[in-house]
Formats: structure tokens, C-alpha cells, sequence
């Protein structure tokens, strides 16, 4: 077969024929993708509340209707007999590394850090990415990137204190790191990183309780 | 035609990444580990086949004047299936590969076999250099990725080998990226101009 002629008609009939080829395509394969993408992402939203809530003790709950307030989301979540075991808040501070961060975190109807959950974060791997693990683990000896070329290829160590989260309460506990006067290890070398997540666990508190330590001790400068 | 070698030719002598230096954005972003290479190099292997295939049999019928217009669209309805067939059955690819996904569209290399051989030979001629490229992008990219992520972290495919306390941090960020990928480039030409 000859190749078409590049005539204004041809040109016009085919690109648009092509076009709507390709988008007929496209709506068949949303059709079928569109419910496995809508259940995957309400069952990351379940998995969540449950390991921030819940952890590993083996209860029955409940969780209550998502509701949505000033950008953030609440998941109450009750036991069988009705009583409220806590709060899964999906809170995110925009000034991450790399941009959104976004976490899910648990609170006790007293305000204390039941667990925590990083949702979507565009971090440094290795360094930034972190966040997930370090928030509940104790301080332990670790490697750190440091000034000078060895230590940037080869690490230096560092002793890392407490930065532990879980179990403290924004409503007592100033949730800032160290270097801004509160009490939380900032993750070594990725000190944005911690600032923005713990501006987060804030804010979520904030929302849910009306306030936190922080506001008492440094204004807004968290 | 020789549809095997077609196929070689495309993983070694015309390499897209190590020899024609084609798609340098997603090779030196996703390969900070061997599995995001890997998941890298299978997509855009993927979209490579789908529209070789497609553009070489449309050939005759687009006429040259849009063939770019054209090349697009069927490229990019391809990287918008892959994308969405991703979200829903691979979510934890779906989430490291992120923004990468759509990039494929603009990745050159798909353009750039389409215009250089699809639109040029035959249906069964072009799959095979799509099937040689992609193999050639899913080769290199996973190499990168592998050494990056034994350097950087210490792991092999996720796997702890080597022991936390040597991991150099450097090689698992952006300039790491371009020391590896410089190392091999440099590796691949001595031992093109040894055989030559």
C-alpha cells in the first residue's frame, strides 16, 4: 500500500481518527482498572488506621465515616463495646525535602502518640526516607554523611539520642527537634526532613485537641 | 532482515544507554536500586514493543506531515495503560516508579525508534527492535541500580549482604548516579576500542 498523501484532508481525518481510537482505548482499560485502584487505595487507608490505632494487639474495632476538616482527615476508630480507642488523623506539611509529606497518626483520646504512618513522601532515600522507622525507634549508634569527602563517602558515627514518639503527647511534650529547643533527635542529616514531619504530628494534633506544648514554648517557630 | 540480530544489536552494539546515551532522566533517577531499574526498564520496554508494533503498522496510513502528532498520541495512550494497569494491580511499584510513569512519553528513545526503525520496517522487524532496546534499557538500568544499592546501602535486590557500617550514602543520591553511570560508559568504550 502507498503512503498517504500529506493533504490538509488526510492529515485532519487521520490524526483525529487516531485520537479517538486511542481514547476509546483508554476509557475500556479505566473501566476495568478503575475499581482494583479505588480498593487499593481505601484498603492502604484501612491498613493504616489499623496499625496506627491498633498495632499489634488483637481487638476487634471499629472505625467510624472519614471526616474531612481544613485539609485533614479523621478516622475515629471505637472498640466492639462503643468506646473510644483513638483518633487516625491523615495530616500533611507541604514542606518536606522534596515537597508533600504526608502521614497518618494515631492519638489516644488523652492526646499521647499511639503510632504513626508515612503515607507519601518524596525524601532522600537513604537519608530523608527514614522517617517511616526513625520516629519509633531509640537512639542507637549510627552512620551519618559528614563535611569532609571521607566522611561523605565513608560516614561518620554518630550517637543519636531519643526519638522515640510514640507514646509522648504534643498536649505536654514539645514535639520539636533538639536544635529548636524541643526534645526529638532530628533524623542525622536530614533535619528538614524531621522538622516537616513533626510539623505534621502538630498540626494533626492542633486540629484534634485545639492546641500543643509547643505554642507555649516557642510561638510559631516549630 | 536478521530478526535475531535485530535483537543483539539493540542490547550491545546500540545500546541506548551505554553507547547512544539516550533517556538519561530516567536512568540516573530511578536506579537507586536494583528493583526500581528493574520495574524502570520492564515499563518502558513495555511501551517500546506496544508502540513500535502499532506505529510500523500504521505506517503506510499516517501521513508524514502529522507523524510526529500521531507517534505521540499512540505512545502516550500506551504509558497511559501501563500507568493505569500499575495503580491497580502493582501498587508498591507504582509508588517508587511515581512521577517516572508518565515521563515515558518524553523518554527519547521510544521517539527515537519509532522515527529511526518503526516507521521505516515491518511489523515483526520493528517488535524485535523494541524487544533488543527495551532489553538493552532493562539491562543497563538494572546493572546501575544493582551497584548503586550495594554501594549505597549495602543490599542486593532488597537483600542485607554487606554490613550498615560501610555504606556510602553518596551512591544512592544523584551524584552517584552520574559516577556509575560514567564508570560504565567508560568500561563499555575501552572495550569497544580494544575490539576495533
Amino acid at each position: 500500500m502507498k503512503k498517504l498523501e500529506s493533504n490538509r484532508l488526510n492529515m485532519a481525518v487521520v490524526l483525529t481518527a487516531i485520537a479517538v481510537a486511542a481514547a476509546g482505548l483508554l476509557g475500556w482499560v479505566n473501566g476495568f482498572t478503575q475499581e482494583p485502584i479505588a480498593q487499593k487505595s481505601a484498603q492502604t487507608v484501612s491498613d493504616g488506621i489499623k496499625s496506627v490505632i491498633i498495632g499489634d494487639r488483637d481487638i476487634e474495632f471499629n472505625v467510624a465515616p472519614a471526616q474531612e476538616r481544613n485539609g485533614f482527615v479523621f478516622h475515629k476508630v471505637t472498640d466492639a463495646a462503643g468506646r473510644t480507642l483513638g483518633t487516625a488523623v491523615e495530616s500533611t506539611d507541604p514542606n518536606g525535602f522534596g515537597g508533600n509529606l504526608k502521614i497518618m497518626v494515631g492519638f489516644d483520646t488523652e492526646g499521647e502518640i499511639l503510632g504513626y504512618k508515612v503515607l507519601e513522601h518524596n525524601e532522600t532515600p537513604g537519608l530523608g526516607a527514614q522517617a517511616d522507622e526513625w520516629f519509633r525507634q531509640s537512639g542507637k549508634t549510627g552512620r551519618a554523611s559528614g563535611s569532609k569527602l571521607s566522611d561523605l563517602i565513608f560516614g561518620v558515627p554518630v550517637s543519636t539520642g531519643n526519638h522515640n514518639i510514640i507514646g509522648m503527647n504534643p498536649a505536654e511534650d514539645v514535639m520539636s527537634v533538639s536544635g529548636d529547643g524541643g526534645q526529638i533527635d532530628a533524623i542525622t542529616a536530614s533535619t528538614i526532613t524531621s522538622r516537616a514531619f513533626l510539623r505534621a504530628v502538630n498540626a494533626a494534633f492542633k486540629e484534634l485537641f485545639g492546641y500543643t506544648a509547643a505554642d507555649a514554648v516557642s510561638g510559631a517557630s516549630y | 532482515m536478521n530478526y535475531f540480530k535485530t535483537i543483539t544489536d539493540g542490547i550491545f552494539k546500540g545500546n541506548p544507554t551505554f553507547v547512544l546515551l539516550l533517556g538519561m532522566c530516567p536512568t540516573l533517577a530511578t536506579t537507586s536500586s536494583a528493583l526500581n531499574g528493574l520495574g524502570m526498564g520492564v515499563s518502558t520496554m513495555f511501551v517500546l514493543i506496544c508502540s513500535n508494533a502499532f506505529i510500523s503498522l500504521l505506517k503506510n496510513l499516517i501521513p508524514d506531515g502529522v507523524r510526529i502528532p500521531c507517534y505521540i498520541v499512540v505512545i502516550a495512550s500506551f504509558v497511559t495503560i501501563l500507568q493505569m494497569v500499575m495503580q491497580a494491580y502493582l501498587p508498591e511499584l507504582y509508588r517508587t516508579l511515581g512521577i517516572f510513569i508518565p515521563l515515558i512519553v518524553v523518554n527519547c528513545i521510544i521517539l527515537g525508534r519509532a522515527e529511526a526503525f518503526a516507521a521505516k520496517n515491518n511489523v515483526l522487524a520493528s517488535l524485535c527492535d523494541g524487544l533488543g532496546t527495551g532489553l538493552g534499557f532493562t539491562l543497563a538500568l538494572t546493572l546501575l541500580g544493582l551497584i548503586r544499592e550495594l554501594l549505597g546501602k549495602g543490599t542486593f535486590f532488597g537483600a542485607e549482604v554487606l554490613p550498615s557500617t560501610g555504606n556510602m550514602l553518596l551512591f544512592v543520591l544523584a551524584p552517584g548516579a552520574f559516577i556509575t553511570l560514567g564508570l560504565f560508559i567508560a568500561a563499555v568504550n575501552s572495550f569497544k576500542n580494544k575490539k576495533a
